[in-house]
């Protein structure tokens, strides 16, 4: 039986759901681990991640520099748990790296650099990995390279300015092969996003810069790889899909509380929280 | 030559007798970028950024000559450079231009994090470099952009002073993988160089030979620095000017051999004092042969608009700033 929404089997819906689960419950355990690193926006962005690698990006984990490969470029840098998780689960390096995040000699790095196996490009400093991506596009559509880029923003990460410097170069130059996923979690570092600089409505700012603007349940993995097949089947310009969610979503004291941005858990927290993603298996 | 190349000062009163062959008809910006123009001919690959100052840069050229390479992202600096990463890091090279003070500040970031962190291969033409950009005001000198470019780990500086040394700044820039930025003028001043002489990383031209003082500039003020010898002369004092095109990595080994010969040393630049070339070799003297050191650039101030040689004037890294700092070590020997 296949899903009403998009192509995909109801299995494969279960399955990458399946993978999100495991991306939230390895962050979970990496962070505590390192006592360091972000898990509200690595829980949110878990949905994308699972559609993305398991469904969406043409990569070959064990040749990471492919050069057709597609290329992501995790613009909100900080949420790299959850992109260090997915690429240990794809099999780009061991499980094991990823309970060296953060640490002396670790690939994982506080913030994702271009040596570490599957990464891109560096960033973490918010805004410029939009316009770094923006770049990779303008440089693969005009050499006619055959990949698409996709390339993930925070919701707060949008208050920086090169944000829509990027987003008219892309609009400039039309760019087809690129696709960028909005992580409308609502909390940014200091709270609530609406009290910190309200953004919305941000459909319309993306569409007033030239964009093609979709919106999204960010956690309902159906319209997610929906959008997704829509973002890389478009062909008039640069795609936008605003993912509406939770940040730290998947545990319930975590969501949608600013605290969660950055902090590491207690070890009771982590029991609490690890059990509670252990259940939820489908 | 444009209207943009006129001179917007009167001729220098230490230059008034200098041969005329020696006056420059276009800026170091400019013949940086007919240089790119030439060197693309044969280099199909690297593309050209701009922030909408084309018409400043001279790097219009290289888009009438290559359309196809040329991307103008408007007047955006943080988000060109950023740009410039993700080109630079699918393998294809870049060269971005602008102002110095919107390159070295506006963009500075994007510089450190993404293009010298993952030692990406961006070339950067940056004009307006000290006060040579006289008449704009302190909101487009850059005085601060060597300093700047200089800490970065990985970064590569370049200065040429006139015309020749300009347009041989690219090629060096493209000799090595890595990012490089070579500050330019905005006014033509004076030649010095024949074309064809080859400007590499890590070496110095010593410009005059003399034993009882060293003078170090780069850019502008080595004319500067030659005129100060000139009349050094004439009071029997024998100056070596050497002229530090190559500012990092620069020529340690050229400065050493020089210092020790002359047993004093003058570092003039347009640039401010704190931070610059002056603060590396006095950490080089000290470090490994101490002797008595002048330093001139702007003094922990901000500079203005004005005719070029009435601000070097002021703010003290003129030709005779130059011999009174020289006679001043000399006699401290």
């Amino acid at each position: 039986m296949t899903s009403a929404v998009t192509g995909i089997s109801k299995e494969k819906v279960s399955e990458l759901r399946e993978h999100a689960r495991q991306i939230r419950l390895h962050v979970l355990e990496m962070v505590f681990k390192a006592q360091s690193g972000h898990i509200g926006g690595s829980f949110s962005e878990a949905d994308l991640m699972a559609a993305l690698y398991w469904h969406i990006l043409r990569v070959r984990p064990d040749e990471p520099k492919w050069s057709e490969r597609d290329r992501f470029i995790l613009s909100k840098g900080h949420a790299c748990p959850g992109l260090y998780a997915t690429l240990a689960l794809k099999g780009f390096y061991p499980i094991e790296t990823l309970w060296t995040l953060r640490q002396f000699g670790s690939p994982l790095q506080g913030h994702p650099v271009i040596k570490c196996p599957g990464i891109d490009m560096t960033t973490g400093s918010l805004g410029m990995g939009f316009a770094i991506a923006t770049g990779i596009a303008l440089e693969a559509q005009r050499s006619e390279k055959s990949y698409d880029v996709f390339t993930l923003l925070g919701d707060g990460e949008i208050n920086e300015g090169i944000i829509w410097e990027a987003a008219g170069t892309a609009n400039k130059y039309a760019l087809n092969n690129f696709v960028a996923i909005v992580d409308r979690n609502t909390v940014q570092n200091d709270g609530a996003c609406d009290d910190i600089m309200p953004m919305e409505p941000i459909d319309e700012k993306f569409q007033s810069f030239g964009w093609t603007v979709e919106k999204i349940d960010g956690h309902d993995m159906e319209q997610v790889v929906a959008a997704l097949e829509r973002g890389r089947a478009h062909q008039a310009g640069p795609y936008c899909i605003v993912s509406y969610g939770a940040k730290g979503k998947g545990v319930s004291f975590m969501e949608n509380d600013a605290y969660w941005h950055g902090k590491a858990p207690t070890p009771e927290q982590f029991e609490a929280a690890k059990k509670e993603l252990e259940e939820a298996a489908e | 030559m444009s209207k943009t190349d006129a001179p917007t000062h009167a001729p220098a009163a230490s230059a008034a007798g200098a041969p005329e062959r020696m006056r420059a008809s276009i800026p170091t910006r400019r013949a940086f970028s007919e240089a790119l123009v030439q060197y693309g001919e044969t280099n199909a690959d690297f593309w050209v950024l701009e922030s909408d100052i084309g018409k400043s840069t001279y790097t219009y050229l290289f888009g009438e000559a290559y359309p196809d390479r040329y991307y103008n992202l408007g007047i955006a600096e943080l988000g060109t450079f950023a740009t410039a990463a993700g080109i630079a890091s699918s393998g294809r090279s870049v060269v971005v231009a602008g102002y110095g003070v919107f390159i070295t500040m506006r963009a500075l970031e994007a510089i450190r994090s993404f293009i010298a962190y993952p030692n990406l291969d961006v070339k950067i033409l940056s004009s307006h470099g000290g006060i040579t950009a006289a008449i704009d005001g302190v909101t487009h000198q850059a005085t601060e952009d060597i300093g700047t470019m200089s800490a970065i780990p990985g970064m590569r500086v370049l200065c040429p002073s006139d015309t020749a040394s300009a347009r041989a700044c690219v090629e060096t820039s493209f000799s090595v993988h890595g990012p490089v930025f070579t500050r330019l003028m905005r006014d033509p001043l004076f030649d010095i160089y024949s074309s064809g002489e080859t400007f590499p990383f890590g070496e110095s031209k010593t410009v005059r030979t003399g034993s009882d003082v060293t003078i170090v500039s780069y850019g502008d003020i080595v004319f500067q620095a030659l005129e100060a010898a000139e009349q050094l002369a004439t009071t029997g004092t024998s100056a070596e000017v050497i002229d530090l095109y190559s500012i990092k990595p620069y020529d340690r080994d050229g400065v050493l051999r020089s210092i020790r010969k002359t047993g004093a040393l003058v570092v003039a630049e347009n640039h401010q004092a704190r931070n610059g070339v002056g603060y590396e070799l006095a950490h080089l003297s000290l470090t490994e042969h101490p002797v008595p050191f002048r330093n001139l650039g702007l003094q922990d101030t901000f500079a203005e608009s004005g005719a070029y040689q009435s601000l070097i004037e002021k703010y003290g890294i003129s030709a005779h700033h130059i011999v009174e700092a020289a006679n001043e070590v000399v006699a401290a020997k």
